[in-house]
């Protein structure tokens, strides 16, 4: 059990929030998937977005990125608005890692290939570099034996693990996941969850869209809680957990059958 | 009425130099048409509507129109109107390579659309470019994916070769011919011409069962 510490300078002044999202607002058709969402995320700080399925909280994560376009809004990177063109959010990117409910690793490449893709394709390293590297991280998610498995011969937890590894190739200074363990076996979802509370203690900053409640509560220390693109409440996990302030977020645990 | 099968043999030489013809013709045509397809389909998804709109009128243009027509075309109506003068076999090439292209489009066109959009978006989260994006995540797996395809465009390919014997092209089929209104031999020739064509054929049926076990995409 991790200690849910008081991530100095949440709240304070003077302190500027590694990403800051400011009345961001998206529609698909006639479905207002966000609806004027403003929120921080410091440095170090593991954020879990939770809600209820369509309530917003992976379109969010995809605009932070840039995978998905906002209508409007604006999301600060340190203090600084993100580029809007492509070529600077390709720069964006390459500081943030993502991680997909789906895994997506690419099949036509090994767990190495997949891994090294990045710092080979987009950093330029030299093969024999990236290779090493790649290989200590596949270590780090406890896939070393792996290392020359396609996609397709690994279980969803390991394909998920190896996606981890995948992300952290680029050195990213932030780490989104997508519901990263939504698509997997109920007991291949422990390893990928470990995997997350190793970053997390390793001073990580995480954005994470779950729906394991147990995670979010213990590795989390900044909860988010999401309705219909809006934003029903924040706080410290205890607090939202224990003592949640509004009718709405009572509403969503017990219909996960949460009882605090 | 008698058989004269020694007609065959007497004329193997002209048979295998129209054999070596069509696979000449096959070959060098796939060749062109693989590169072929995947450029008018990269132009076709490239979302400059120009590009876009070129792609897709070469391409309906030249699949609809049958390719013995293409082939005269080509040979009696382009130096009339053009002045360049190609070979027969230049011509046959070039009319082959046409309306090959203009299915790989289509087949390259479905393969890459059949790949779905996490993957692109797993290689933009890594901040590839969309240039590498297509070339190092989903051109290969589309690839893969329409192995069979193009195999069975590959069998079509190596018989509907024997086309270009309407301009004189040396091929199987034409040398067969020429052996038959030589010798008037008429069931003999036509019968070594289907065994050789089958002969070849076969083996490359079989080829495109095995791709299609080999290379099904596995996620």
């Amino acid at each position: 059990m991790i200690e849910t510490q008081a991530k100095p300078g949440r709240g304070e002044s003077g302190s500027v929030p590694t990403v800051s999202y400011h009345e961001i607002r998206k529609r698909f058709g006639t479905f207002e998937a966000l609806a004027g969402v403003s929120m921080e995320i410091y440095h170090g700080e593991v954020v879990c977005l939770i809600g209820p399925s369509g309530s917003g909280k992976s379109t969010l994560l995809r605009c932070t990125n840039g995978l998905e376009t906002m209508d409007s809004g604006d999301i600060k990177l340190d203090g600084k608005s993100m580029p809007k063109d492509w070529n600077g959010m390709r720069g964006v990117r390459q500081r943030m890692g993502m991680v997909f409910q789906n895994f997506e690793l690419f099949p036509h490449k090994t767990a190495l290939g997949n891994v090294m893709a990045g710092p080979i394709g987009v950093l330029g390293k030299p093969r024999k570099e990236a290779e090493q590297r790649a290989m200590d991280l596949l270590r780090k998610v406890g896939l070393v034996d792996k290392a020359y498995s396609y996609p397709a011969q690994l279980s969803g937890g390991q394909q998920q693990r190896v996606a981890i590894a995948r992300a952290l190739a680029m050195d990213p200074e932030i780490m989104l996941f997508d519901e990263p363990t939504s698509a997997l076996d109920p007991e291949t979802i422990g390893e990928v969850l470990n995997v997350m509370k190793q970053l997390a203690l390793e001073g990580m900053t995480m954005v994470v869209v779950t729906h394991e409640m147990a995670f979010a509560r213990r590795v989390g220390n900044w909860i988010v809680v999401m309705d219909r693109g809006a934003i029903v409440e924040q706080g410290r996990p205890e607090q939202i957990f224990d003592a949640p302030a509004k009718d709405r977020t009572r509403d969503f645990f017990s219909h996960l059958g949460w009882s605090g | 009425m008698s058989y004269d099968w020694s007609v065959v043999w007497r004329h193997a030489d002209l048979l295998w130099e129209g054999t070596k013809v069509t696979i000449f013709l096959a070959v060098t045509t796939m060749i062109i048409a693989v590169p072929g397809g995947i450029v008018l389909a990269l132009m076709r998804l490239s979302g400059i509507r120009i590009l876009a709109a070129a792609s897709a009128t070469f391409v309906e243009f030249f699949r609809n129109l049958p390719l013995i027509l293409v082939i005269y075309t080509a040979y009696y109506i382009l130096p009339v109107a053009t002045g360049l003068r190609f070979s027969p076999i230049a011509t046959a090439i070039v009319a082959l390579s046409l309306n090959v292209s203009a299915y790989n489009g289509e087949t390259f066109r479905a393969g890459i659309a059949s790949i779905r959009k996490g993957q692109s978006e797993a290689g933009y989260a890594l901040g590839m470019s969309r240039t590498r994006v297509m070339f190092e995540i989903v051109l290969p797996q589309a690839v893969r994916r329409v192995l069979p395809v193009l195999a069975s465009t590959w069998v079509s390919l190596f018989k509907d070769t024997s086309l270009v014997s309407v301009i004189s092209v040396g091929d199987l089929a034409f040398e067969s011919m020429r052996v038959r209104s030589q010798t008037f031999r008429v069931l003999e020739m036509l019968t070594a011409m289907a065994v050789i064509y089958w002969l070849l054929g076969y083996p490359q049926a079989k080829l495109v069962d095995w791709i299609n076990k080999r290379y099904r995409v596995n996620e």
